[in-house]
């Protein structure tokens, strides 16, 4: 029995080191791949491994996440510091990615952690604890619900700014347009003249 | 067997004769499966269902009959298969084409069977043979020359002059060089030491066997080193990275026991060759092989320490499975069990396989489509079958291992499970997981029982039946702006949706940084907020365990 502890916290322990060489990029468009990932990462660290989380419970459009498993750990604070730095703008438009260290909770192929405790009891009617638990348990759901609802609230506060921001665009793109146009076809000599107003200014 | 959600490419190729009584069936040269062409002669892998390995053979016949499409194969035999009669040494990729009249010499299979294409050089320097160039047979799959004659089971290098019917001419190396391209070389990690590697993996699947049948506690952690060594040593004829994508299939484990029973009892309806008759006679030989050892080992629980039996009775005499033993005494070894079963000790890490890092080529991609299952594919199979609970309010901490030990000690059911926890934004004070049983009734018994009042660590857990509706993620991407009305250049198009594709930092100076900013600011409000509330979150439960326990002690 000694040999499969000693297993377990070998284990363990060498999935802690890949959990220091990881970290957890999110907030990436679901066109990211891994070429891009590693293309970008490229600068500062190498990446041997890339793992994109998938959505399991979360029941509203996300945006992607990954696990990018680097070459050691140095590597891995170059790699957050580049991105926080850097509004590391993977995909090329505005909404900037999030890098930060990875937790061994993140992988869903951990090995189980040695000295976890276990226990469990079964609790019926009439036990004195069973209404404190189901109590408890009503909390947990209650609480689930809350951040499910925190969830949405923050995604419909990004489809607002978004939503803000393409409007804008959208407005500056017109005037830039509408000075192109002006300025090609003359438009804006004539006005000039009107104005009084020297055109090489 | 379902193997895939969607069509597999497929188109005969170039025509031959018909045949047949009432002229019904209609032969080809060749066809194309799944996009890889394979013609009369083509050395090929098949897959058995239950099988991690593939078995390798030479395409003899092709033809159609009533819609069904069949081919006939002639088998090569693998080192390990005919160990028992084996004599000297075995070269590196060595393996054995089967000749004689038999069972065992070739079987027909329905044409979908085939599972890739890989070279195979023949090396005898019979004057037949067109002799293969160095280059050729370093960077064949598999090389042969010897020939395993399946009535008396005898090894001899002399070419017969026909087999299966065929001139022994056709089934040599054909007249052009091979094009041999090098996904297939990947594949295989060449043992240096296959000329002892041999006998040196008898012993450690030997022991792993051993130490299995006397405890099966331990056996979890021993399999594992003696299957790490399994690993390092497997011939090379045993295309490794085909174990290792069937890695995923998890054909045999020890602890997640009931994918073990699951697959041990499709290795015993399905035990002989594939698909043929002339199986029928060894499937009841195998079965009684395996519940021979089966009763030996006493063991319900460890079917694998039972599968490996049939094999270590042909690999070697041991003395504790004398019966099985008999069973294949004097009988050509079945082609059910290789030394690959071995593979799947190696397979016996609990669910918790890590991915392995490496891409796989193209050809193993297509075998890994139809054959292993990823977790993704199984939950969504196990929904469907009504096998899937969704579990809540579990220690964050506890890994898949964690959760199906926990399974097994409190409901003694067993079940594959893993923790699906979205790290941005589940509650860390909820852990969830998806667990998948072996029966309807077992998730439904799970559900009701844990429902009823399981508390781990102090927190009641609490499922329900089911995939949760998970909206599939839309191409576009919130906050992903586009220029609106700009006519583009061709060329600028490009770049444009490269742009979506390649990274760039962005400097101070762009429109970019501004909304990026804005972004950035968001953010930080909504992960502040996150945390406002799991703290929360954790405190009330602090608060609820507290009040719990005096409420307990109050009562008592």
């Amino acid at each position: 029995m000694e040999t499969s502890k000693e297993q377990a916290s070998t284990k363990y322990a060498d999935f802690e080191e890949k959990v220091k060489k990881t970290i957890y990029i999110d907030q990436l468009s679901p066109q990211v791949t891994t070429p891009v990932i590693k293309a970008a990462l490229a600068q500062c660290a190498n990446v041997v491994n890339v793992e994109f989380i998938v959505n399991y419970t979360i029941p509203y459009d996300i945006p992607s996440a990954a696990l990018v498993e680097l070459d050691d750990e140095v590597q891995a604070k170059a790699a957050v510091e580049l991105m926080t730095d850097f509004p590391f703008i993977i995909g090329g438009m505005p909404r900037p990615v999030k890098a930060t260290y990875a937790k061994a909770e993140m992988f869903r192929d951990r090995p189980p952690c040695p000295g976890l405790k276990k226990d469990f009891r079964w609790i019926k009617q009439g036990d004195g604890e069973y209404e404190t638990m189901k109590k408890l348990k009503n909390l947990a759901k209650k609480q689930e619900s809350e951040n499910m609802a925190l969830i949405k609230n923050l995604l419909d506060e990004e489809k607002e700014l978004a939503k803000q921001q393409q409007e804008a665009l959208d407005g500056n793109g017109k005037k830039y347009e509408m000075l192109e146009a002006v300025m090609s076809n003359g438009t804006i000599r004539k006005l000039a003249h009107h104005y009084g107003v020297s055109l090489d200014d | 067997m379902d193997r895939s959600n969607k069509q597999i490419q497929f188109s005969w190729g170039k025509r031959r004769a018909k045949g047949g009584l009432k002229m019904d069936i209609r032969f080809y040269e060749s066809f194309t499966l799944d996009n890889v062409k394979y013609s009369l002669y083509d050395c090929v892998y098949l897959f058995k269902h239950g099988d991690p390995e593939p078995y390798i053979g030479k395409i003899v016949k092709i033809w159609e009959q009533n819609q069904a499409k069949k081919v006939k194969i002639l088998w090569f035999f693998l080192p390990d298969e005919i160990q028992k009669y084996l004599r000297g040494s075995v070269m590196e990729k060595e393996i054995f084409l089967a000749s004689g009249d038999g069972i065992g010499l070739a079987d027909i299979n329905p044409l979908e069977a085939v599972a890739g294409k890989c070279t195979v050089i023949c090396i005898s320097k019979d004057e037949r043979n067109r002799q293969p160039s160095p280059r050729e047979q370093a960077m064949a799959d598999y090389i042969f020359y010897r020939f395993f004659n399946v009535e008396n089971c005898t090894l001899s290098d002399q070419l017969p002059d026909k087999i299966a019917g065929l001139e022994v001419k056709v089934l040599l190396n054909p007249k052009d060089e091979l094009v041999i391209s090098s996904p297939n070389t990947v594949n295989v990690p060449l043992n240096p030491n296959a000329d002892d590697g041999l006998a040196a993996t008898a012993p450690p699947p030997h022991s792993a066997v051993k130490e299995e049948n006397e405890s099966p506690d331990a056996a979890v952690p021993l399999s594992h080193p003696a299957a790490k060594e399994v690993d390092a040593k497997l011939p090379a004829a045993v295309a490794l990275s085909q174990s290792v994508v069937n890695k995923d299939q998890k054909p045999v484990a020890a602890i997640p026991i009931s994918e073990s029973v699951i697959k041990k009892e499709d290795k015993k309806s399905v035990a002989a060759i594939s698909l043929s008759q002339s199986a029928v006679k060894e499937e009841e030989k195998s079965v009684a092989a395996i519940s021979l050892s089966q009763s030996a080992v006493k063991e319900e629980e460890k079917p694998v320490a039972s599968t490996p039996h049939p094999r270590s009775a042909v690999v070697e005499n041991n003395a504790k499975h004398t019966q099985s033993q008999n069973v294949h005494d004097g009988e050509r070894p079945p082609k059910k069990l290789k030394l690959s079963q071995e593979a799947t000790l190696k397979n016996m890490t609990p669910a918790v396989t890590e991915t392995r890092p490496f891409e796989l080529p193209s050809r193993q991609a297509e075998r890994s489509k139809w054959f292993t299952f990823t977790w993704d594919d199984k939950v969504r199979r196990a929904d469907e079958q009504g096998t899937l609970v969704y579990i809540q309010n579990l220690d964050i901490h506890f890994a898949a291992a964690d959760i199906e030990e926990l399974i097994d000690k409190a409901l003694q059911l067993s079940c594959t499970a893993k923790p699906i926890n979205h790290p941005t934004y589940d509650d860390p004070n909820n852990g969830k997981a998806y667990a998948i049983f072996k029966t309807k009734n077992d998730a439904d018994v799970a559900i009701s029982k844990i429902n009823s009042g399981l508390v781990v660590g102090g927190r009641p857990l609490y499922c329900s039946k089911g995939l949760l509706k998970v909206p599939k993620s839309s191409g576009t991407f919130v906050g992903h702006l586009n220029l609106y009305n700009i006519k583009i250049g061709q060329k600028q198009r490009e770049e444009q949706k490269k742009a979506v594709s390649t990274s760039h930092c962005s400097q101070p100076n762009t429109i970019e940084y501004d909304l990026a900013l804005d972004w950035m600011l968001l953010r930080a409000k909504q992960e502040k907020k996150f945390q406002i509330l799991h703290k929360r979150h954790k405190d009330d439960r602090k608060g609820f365990a507290s009040i719990g326990s005096k409420g307990s002690k109050a009562g008592k």
